[in-house]
């Protein structure tokens, strides 16, 4: 039993160590250093990839990448700075954030004239069924006085008629 | 009437160019996109030739006269296949073909340093064996000239003109179909 205790306590020692050594690979200046080069990892597109950013691929060109990454942050570079890095070289693909552009606006901006193109038919129509249903009243008034017209040339009051002229 | 007509068949037109746009997405290839390079001059470098570490090359060196990179390692299976025909242009079209030599394993950050002797005996078995397209190769071992050249692994080929402009930028292996239709038009305006 003591024995065992031993193992684990030897156990935890060594993997404490472990965690310690992994944590202190990179070591910043600053918080804010830090903080820019995580960010720069998660918003940098890995070229090789289709759709993995550099912190989280392990192919070569990703390290190669992160490594330049972490150089140009512990040189002072702002975040900007190592974004125009990597797209002078990799182009737009490598930034999670494209730019606005033409191209870019027209994903913005088809969805707002769908809807805006929508609305204008939605209301063109209910206009329409409105003037309809104006029309549609209109014809009411028309059909009582056809009704009564009928009613007045049906056989019954024909008879009527025929009764009262003969 | 018109007006009716020309509403009530727009849903029709939607559909077609979506049809047309999803369709182009089906035949193209994800991996092909524009470089970043395209003519801009060709980065500054110093490097040691693969070789004989006494000779350097550098970027005026290299770009005296019209020349295709061929960025390369013996651990790429693509490269195997298309040393066969970087020779066959070489030899027959005298196309001048310098490489560069990309090694996956050297990251000194991490404690691998790359085997420079061993590299050495694996590229002269294979050039021997296959063909040898090179009139010299460039040792970029920690990857800087190509991350410089926006290279996402290898094989990747250039051809920079005489005035040390990058022209073309491919990405994949060279074929006679891609020599044929993207690199010979730009090589023949080149010389």
């Amino acid at each position: 039993m003591k024995l065992y205790i031993v193992i684990v306590l030897a156990f935890l020692v060594f993997v404490g160590q472990q965690v310690h050594a992994t944590e202190d690979v990179v070591k910043f200046d600053s918080t804010k250093q830090e903080e820019t080069y995580r960010e720069l990892l998660l918003e940098l597109r890995c070229p090789k990839c289709q759709n993995q950013n550099i912190a989280d691929s392990n192919a070569v060109v990703a390290k190669d990448m992160r490594q330049k990454t972490l150089e140009l942050v512990k040189q002072g570079q702002k975040k900007e700075e190592v974004i125009d890095y990597m797209v002078n070289r990799y182009g737009q693909f490598a930034h999670y954030k494209p730019p606005v552009n033409i191209a870019t606006s027209m994903l913005w901006l088809l969805p707002a004239v769908f809807i805006v193109f929508a609305i204008v038919m939605l209301r063109r129509r209910s206009l329409k069924s409105n003037a309809q249903n104006q029309t549609s009243v209109a014809s009411e008034t028309l059909d009582a006085d056809l009704e009564q017209l009928l009613d007045s040339n049906s056989p019954e009051n024909k008879e009527q008629n025929g009764d009262k002229g003969a | 009437m018109t007006k009716k007509l020309s509403v009530s068949i727009l849903p029709l037109i939607v559909f077609i160019l979506l049809l047309g746009f999803l369709l182009k997405g089906l035949f193209s290839d994800p991996r092909e996109r524009d470089s970043a390079l395209i003519n801009k001059p060709m980065p500054e470098f110093s490097l040691p030739d693969l070789m004989d570490e006494s000779i350097k090359h550098t970027a005026q060196s290299l770009t005296q006269s019209p020349v295709l990179i061929n960025v390369w390692g013996t651990w790429c299976t693509t490269c195997k296949y298309e040393l066969p025909f970087l020779t066959k242009l070489s030899e027959e079209y005298g196309v001048k073909i310098v490489g560069i030599y990309y090694d996956q394993n050297h990251a000194p950050e991490f404690g691998q340093y790359a085997d420079i002797p061993a590299i050495r005996v694996e590229v002269k078995e294979m050039l021997q064996r296959l063909g040898n397209p090179y009139q010299y190769n460039i040792l970029d071992l920690d990857r800087t000239l190509s991350l410089n050249l926006g290279v996402t692994g290898a094989p990747e080929t250039f051809l920079i003109d005489a005035d040390g402009t990058i022209r073309v930028h491919h990405m994949g292996d060279v074929n006679e179909r891609v020599w044929r239709d993207k690199l010979a038009p730009v090589w023949n305006e080149m010389n």
